[in-house]
């Protein structure tokens, strides 16, 4: 697409510097109910977010088609939204960074593999998770998805970065029964790489949580040591490491305000952000077009730094880390791949150290049940009691409470059991000395 | 927008390998957003969405694109790629479109259009004027949002219907953060409506919204912890409803219905929940957050009893997942957007007024937590396990309400939960959320008067209540 239209009418509006940030979307989905194809999609979108500054003040706008009256309506939005802007913060359209390190992780023979050979194992899930146990009553949905994204990031001082990636995700959803106890488990796989689409152990996977499920009830209310599977420290990682985020620390809401070379964690836990491996979740610039690189957040237990972009260094008078990312058209300071340093004992050693305990494999209601700013939490869980270092009884209809800084001080040792996660974490299960739960 | 002879042609393209419906789905938005932080306005955003869906079925298959290529060229060729799904000989043509009208409950004025970025600003402002008013150095940061949007549907389908929706809708919210040595709590408050900017100018009492989100927020940062177990929990009236919504709406859906994958799957006709409790869910309230005249299959809006006095009376069904039902939808077909294939979801959704005070649920309480704040939850209505967060409690002793605390989470079973309930108030009133599932992140109330639940598990982080 021309894109040349929208610079010379922000040229002539005025606006100083301009940029565009078109993400483009394909993706293609199938999902089965009782052996048919109920849902298939096939979807191409575009996104477009035009930014610019006028008089010294930023303008955003966003379109989803591209023709010249939409690039007439992104200009004259760009100046009217810019207008009523009192932030006194500098604006920066990026001029570039020094070096890249480009990362190529597009795979492109993922969409010449015939759509009949991702249906067959789709059909080979479903059976999988049907023969997996009789008390499987039902296969709720079996889904694969590919999708194939492009970011493109144009602006008026030269620069044109393109990244490109592409994955697949197999899904499955069952719901088991015993007596009138109904649970449901699900699980995914995600990769590029159709050779890894290991659909059989994947419906292993999925059934396992399902069945261990089965049989649950409330343990008595207490504070339990407590060893957190790898899943629910994947959801909880995010939170805590938000913690980082410059912006948060300037706008004195952070629970990593002056913390910077202090103790945030016990000395077991190291976090780095890795948005250059070579994952499917690769990303070798940020949103505003600066180079990403690989860094330690937290290093045996101490805050290394904070993230930053492009405005927020400024205010602290460094540089930007390649953090901003653009969430709802503002550029805000976030993060990619996190990667957890796991540890040297497996999940079955980590009972055994805990000795009694409760392991907890699946907490929910996240968006609710978490409060970011304070660190609290209060989170339906389910997950199992441990009794003499071995996974005992299922738990069902529990919560567990804490405080996320204190989850994190509170890390006893970190296992081996690397998982790596859709939500972009790679980590492991950990024990920690004490979680609330109420139950009974 | 498209011309219905380019509806035709793309429907019939979509008919032309055996499909038995097709549907179009042209969307033409605009949006904008404001917000300010601790007084200033740091963004300032606004957008247009345009784009069209596209969905065929055939007996119980779905298949769905979208596209926003809105060229001739660009929707015949969506239609022939999503036809290839099916290989039969063609069912249906359509020679002609005939426009259905809804009853225009929700008319749309474009105030939100009219008026100035300044003027939106300003309504904000007076809020805000409130909040730095001899302002407590514990309140670290306050962000305040005004957002609207204007949204253009048109939907063409094989069964020879077209019709028009235009909606538009706002919301204001303010957010605020405390913090002492001991950490930091947040309030929010959020008021909207599918009315046009007078309804914030004449029925919000701004400075009211953000005077009580600093005083909860302040309320919250020295409340105790809230104890932790099972016992009686009082739930406030209005966005409480988010109970019954995560509890028992979802699980009333025809998308988890259908396929009997809901807890409430072939239960119609059964007790359900205590014969206390009827609740509803009513596309039909003038203006309401989440009203519509005509759902997005060209059904009209319904109040649909769901639960009378205990019985389960009926669910929110769609077209395409009420085939398995054998039953037709009742209008409560809805999306977010384009990009999303629509599925059944509530819209006003609510427990009906009961005959106690809440007065008299209050002083009939003897030991147990009374929350009035909620922050949303979510549900598996396969086996009907739900949860939601709470913002703000109290504890009631002795019948009267003591102490504030925070931090509590309610977690159970829906088909339980709705048995336990031993009192419903007179005090129904209705909450403004959003709530995210299959088919998007739609606008929906929520809704209940003041109710008593005898017995619910209680997550936190204060030991025993006492």
């Amino acid at each position: 697409m021309k894109y040349d239209k929208f610079f010379a009418l922000a040229k002539e509006a005025g606006i100083q510097e301009a940029e565009l940030y078109i993400s483009q979307k394909y993706e293609v989905s199938i999902s089965l109910f009782h052996g048919e194809i109920d849902n298939n999609s096939v979807n191409n979108g575009y996104t477009i977010i035009a930014r610019g500054s006028y008089k010294g003040k930023f303008g955003t706008a966003t379109c989803d088609v591209w023709n010249a009256e939409k690039a007439a309506f992104l200009v004259k939005e760009i100046v009217a939204n810019a207008k009523v802007i009192e932030n006194e913060d500098p604006v920066f359209i990026f001029k570039g960074s020094e070096k890249y390190t480009k990362i190529n992780n597009f795979n492109k023979d993922l969409a010449l593999i015939p759509l009949d050979d991702k249906i067959k194992k789709l059909h080979e899930l479903e059976g999988a998770l049907r023969a997996y146990d009789k008390r499987i009553v039902e296969v709720q949905a079996v889904e694969y998805s590919e999708n194939a994204n492009s970011i493109t990031l144009i602006n008026t001082h030269g620069l044109k970065l393109v990244h490109k990636s592409n994955y697949y995700v197999y899904v499955g959803v069952v719901a088991a029964k015993e007596g009138n106890q109904v649970k449901s488990a699900y699980d995914l796989l995600l990769n590029n790489d159709f050779s890894k689409a290991d659909v059989k152990t994947l419906a292993t996977e999925i059934g396992k949580k399902a069945i261990d499920q089965l049989g649950g009830e409330a343990c008595e209310s207490s504070t339990y040591k407590a060893v957190l599977s790898s899943d629910v420290v994947s959801s909880l990682v995010k939170f805590y490491i938000g913690h980082a985020s410059s912006e948060e620390v300037q706008k004195k809401s952070s629970l990593f305000m002056g913390k910077i070379n202090e103790k945030v964690a016990s000395s077991k836990v190291t976090i780095e952000e890795k948005p250059l491996a070579r994952t499917v979740f690769a990303r070798w610039f940020d949103d505003e077009g600066v180079a990403t690189k690989n860094k330690f957040i937290v290093k045996n237990g101490v805050l290394q730094g904070y993230l930053y972009n492009l405005t927020t260094a400024h205010k602290d008078g460094v540089t930007s880390t390649g953090n901003g990312y653009l969430g709802g058209g503002k550029m805000d300071v976030d993060f990619g791949f996190l990667v957890m340093k796991p540890g040297k004992k497996s999940l079955d050693e980590l009972f055994a150290e805990i000795g009694n305990g409760v392991y907890i494999t699946e907490v929910s209601g996240l968006h609710s049940g978490m409060n970011p700013q304070s660190g609290n939490f209060s989170l339906q869980s389910t997950g199992f009691l441990i009794k003499d270092g071995k996974k005992d009884r299922g738990l069902d209809l529990i919560t567990v409470s804490g405080n996320i800084v204190d989850l994190f001080k509170d890390i006893q040792a970190v296992g081996s059991d690397v998982r790596v996660f859709p939500s972009e974490v790679s980590c492991s299960s950990v024990i920690v000395k004490k979680i609330i739960v109420s139950g009974k | 927008m498209i011309s219905k002879k380019l509806a035709i042609d793309v429907l019939n393209e979509s008919l032309s390998t055996g499909a038995d419906y097709a549907e179009i789905f042209f969307e033409d938005s605009t949006y904008y957003t404001t917000s300010l932080e601790n007084g200033k306005v740091e963004t300032s955003t606004s957008g247009s969405a345009c784009g069209v869906g596209l969905r065929l079925l055939k007996e119980n298959q779905c298949v769905y694109g979208y596209t926003n290529d809105l060229s001739k060229k660009g929707l015949l060729d969506l239609a022939s790629s999503l036809n290839k799904s099916f290989h039969s000989e063609r069912l249906i043509t359509v020679t002609k479109l005939d426009m259905i009208r809804g009853k225009n409950r929700n008319p749309v004025t474009n105030s939100y259009d009219c008026i100035s970025r300044e003027e939106k600003i300003a309504l904000l402002k007076e809020g805000i004027a409130e909040i730095e008013k001899d302002k407590d150095p514990r309140i670290v940061r306050y962000l305040s949002y005004f957002i609207n949007n204007h949204r253009f549907v048109a939907v063409f389908n094989s069964k020879g219907k077209w019709f028009k929706r235009d909606s538009e809708f706002g919301r204001l919210v303010f957010n605020v953060i405390a913090a002492d040595q001991n950490g930091f709590e947040t309030a929010f408050e959020g008021p909207g409506c599918q009315q046009d900017i007078s309804y914030f100018k004449s029925k919000v009492d701004v400075v009211e919204l953000a005077r009580k989100t600093v005083e909860t927020a302040l309320k919250m940062l020295t409340a105790k912890e809230c104890p932790s177990g099972k016992m009686p929990v009082v739930i406030g009236n209005g966005w409480g409803g988010v109970l019954f919504h995560e509890a028992c709406g979802h699980a009333l859906e025809a998308s988890s219905v259908a396929k009997g994958l809901s807890c409430f799957s072939g239960k119609v006709g059964e007790m359900i929940a205590s014969p206390l409790v009827t609740a509803l869910d009513d596309s039909t309230i003038p203006q309401a957050w989440g009203s519509i005249d005509i759902d997005d299959e060209g059904n009209f809006g319904e109040k649909r009893v769901l639960i009378k006095n205990g019985k389960l009376m009926d669910y929110m069904i769609d077209d395409f997942n009420g085939r398995r039902m054998g039953r037709s939808g009742n209008g409560a077909c809805r999306r977010q957007n384009y990009r999303y294939c629509p599925t059944s979801r509530m819209s006003n959704t609510y427990i009906a007024n009961g005959k106690s005070t809440p007065e008299e649920i209050i002083a009939a309480t003897k030991l147990g937590i009374y929350t009035v704040g909620f922050n949303g939850g979510s549900v598996d209505p396969s086996t009907g396990e739900f949860n939601f967060g709470c913002s703000e409690a109290y504890i009631i002793r002795d019948g009267k309400i003591c102490e504030p605390v925070k931090g509590a989470t309610l977690i159970g079973h829906g088909d339980e939960i709705l048995k336990k309930i031993d009192m419903v108030g007179n005090d129904l009133a209705l909450g403004q959320g959003m709530c995210g599932a299959s088919s998007g992140s739609i606008r929906t109330n929520v809704g209940q008067p003041t109710i008593r639940i005898s017995e619910v598990t209680v997550g936190g982080r204060g030991g025993e209540l006492k």
